[in-house]
């Protein structure tokens, strides 16, 4: 008896440490802001109405919410795909090592560690409409200066620039291990079989890599849907919210207009549509292990 | 072995010539790609640095590549007579604080998950990855209000206490932990050392590495922070290197952005990363990778 109660005590003093930070801070705000959710809160005044899912119903039927969804739905559809595509392209070409690849790894991977906002600044620098050095880069080429974060149809596509030069290394780093991974008697035998080198990309490294893919699919999407620092820095959501993604509105929502009750809604469809992406990924990568 | 590439040197044909034409010509191919790459992402970083050291005419001129005579004066000016040194104090301070709790409790609540034997382990584990899975920005409005009926909005310890545990951390030494022989811990456990001892003595020697990767993504990214430092702060004198640092651009933003000393600050602030960055690499991506095998 005195023993378990001794085994039960150092049980606690080993899980409490970590465990009731995680409640206060992580499990109970998700389910006290999915109640907020069912209220009408609007943080000034104590009372408040249960209005059950009328905010729900107002969220996803309003304009805003609509747009941005599409613009979410542009933002971690193309920053996903570029990410993923350039970080495959870049381990492609380093992952058999030569003299100074190494070099090019930290290169490619280190804009992922410094602060979003600092290079965000600079990159607003680079975008900037009349001295900035994109435009000069692209009228080297003929092309018309653009107006880039000045611009609702540009804005989108700095951001995006952004984004992908941020990731691009993340996701390359996890493309040289899995390339290591597979296994090279396949390659082997397709040489033997005189396969191209496209035919053993398509029909070798392809398979084989792909839980990677998903897992970089989900992740990169994830962070896509919680993209804030370079929005707010580029666009602050405009111009003319060509650039509010669903994050972007729930802080304004929540933090700016004090709207608790629709911005938390807004935070539980949000944690929903993760929460389904990771059982996806889940249940695609276990149908799917090649290695 | 790679029979698919290395030509038998002996019969020097034509045709094996040619196939060693066109290997050269695609690395050739490949090396100018990679400069090409290169450069465009180390554009930004040298960007900035010679922005940093330019006049603002200077700046406006995009056909200039370098400045006539580098401003020093620039740097001088946001290294002394700027509050850009107090936000990265601020940085430094908040996130070695942080990551040493999480640190500790997380290599407890790892060590618990997978030497010790308790009711509702399993249940635990679910739980703990459930939350791996909730996007942070969920979580903020009820943070917020936490944090302002204990008080602690507008001050480090609220900056703290609302980011004590890394999951990601937890789930990263679980996983190293795993890894190793029972023989040792079962050994320690004969000698009846403690679980204390035997987490710092025994499990914590043999897992260092993985420790060092928690410590510098986690502190990467508390020193990077800057959506909800930026939401529970508002003094300027507890701004983060992020939030201080758009302070400083905005605030300068009154009289036309001050380009040079807005490239001088971000230089100020992302330098020492790409230093450490290049000093620790190996670590950083040893501790990503592992992350592959959670999620995946």
């Amino acid at each position: 008896m005195k023993f378990t109660l001794r085994k039960n005590l150092t049980v606690a003093a080993f899980v409490l440490p970590a465990l009731i930070p995680l409640a206060v801070f992580w499990i109970w705000p998700i389910f006290n802001a999915a109640y907020i959710s069912l209220t009408n809160w609007d943080y000034m005044t104590a009372e408040y109405d249960f209005v059950a899912f009328r905010q729900y119903e107002k969220l996803l039927s309003s304009g805003e919410f609509h747009k941005a969804l599409l613009n979410t739905l542009v933002f971690c559809a193309a920053s996903a795909v570029l990410t993923i595509a350039g970080g495959l392209g870049l381990a492609s070409l380093l992952h058999r090592g030569f003299r100074g690849s190494g070099l090019f790894r930290a290169l490619f991977f280190s804009p992922w560690i410094t602060p979003t906002v600092a290079v965000s600044l600079v990159w607003m620098w680079i975008f900037d409409e009349k001295n900035g050095i994109a435009n000069a880069v692209i009228g080297l080429f003929g092309l018309p200066a653009l107006k880039w974060v000045g611009s609702s149809a540009t804005a989108m596509l700095a951001v995006i620039i952004v984004t992908v030069w941020k990731s691009v290394g993340y996701a390359m780093v996890f493309y040289l291990t899995a390339l290591d991974k597979v296994p090279k008697s396949l390659y082997e035998a397709a040489a033997l079989d005189r396969a191209s080198r496209r035919q053993s990309f398509f029909w070798i490294t392809l398979p084989c890599i792909s839980p990677t893919t998903f897992f970089l699919a989900v992740v990169t999407t994830i962070n896509g849907l919680q993209a804030y620092d370079q929005i707010q820095i580029l666009t602050q959501g405009g111009p003319a919210g060509s650039t509010r993604t669903l994050l972007y509105l729930y802080y304004q929502l929540g933090f700016e207009k004090y709207d608790m009750g629709r911005a938390s809604a807004l935070a539980v469809t949000l944690l929903l549509l993760c929460i389904a992406l990771s059982f996806a990924q889940n249940l695609i990568s276990k149908r799917m292990v090649h290695y | 072995m790679d029979l698919s590439v290395k030509p038998v040197k002996s019969l020097n044909t034509p045709v094996k010539r040619s196939a060693q034409l066109t290997a050269l010509f695609y690395t050739v191919l490949k090396m100018i790609l990679l400069c090409a790459l290169g450069i465009f992402t180390a554009f930004p970083f040298m960007w900035m640095a010679v922005s940093a050291l330019k006049t603002k005419p200077e700046l406006m001129d995009v056909s200039l590549f370098l400045p006539r005579s580098p401003q020093w004066n620039n740097l001088y000016e946001v290294l002394f007579r700027s509050p850009l040194p107090r936000y990265i104090f601020n940085s430094l301070f908040v996130s070695a604080v942080t990551v040493a709790y999480q640190v500790v409790s997380g290599a407890m609540f790892a060590y618990a998950a997978v030497f010790m034997r308790f009711k509702g382990k399993k249940a635990l584990f679910a739980v703990t990855l459930g939350c791996y899975m909730v996007p942070g920005a969920a979580t903020y409005i009820p943070c917020y209000i936490i944090l302002s009926k204990m008080g602690l909005l507008d001050t480090y310890t609220g900056l703290i206490v609302s980011n004590l545990v890394s999951i990601f951390g937890i789930f990263l030494l679980r996983q190293a932990f795993a890894q190793l022989p029972r023989e040792f811990t079962e050994a320690a456990a004969l000698d009846r050392a403690g679980h204390w001892r035997t987490l710092w003595r025994v499990v914590f020697p043999m897992t260092r590495p993985t420790f060092l990767s928690f410590i510098l993504i986690s502190f990467i990214g508390c020193y990077n922070n800057y959506m909800w430092p930026a939401l529970i702060t508002n003094r300027p004198e507890l701004s983060l290197v992020s939030q201080g640092l758009r302070r400083f651009f905005i605030e300068g933003g009154a009289y036309g952005t001050n380009w040079p000393l807005v490239m001088a600050g971000s230089a100020l602030i992302i330098v020492p990363l790409l230093v450490l960055f290049a000093v620790l690499q190996k670590h950083f991506i040893a501790g990503l990778s592992a992350d592959a095998g959670i999620k995946g």
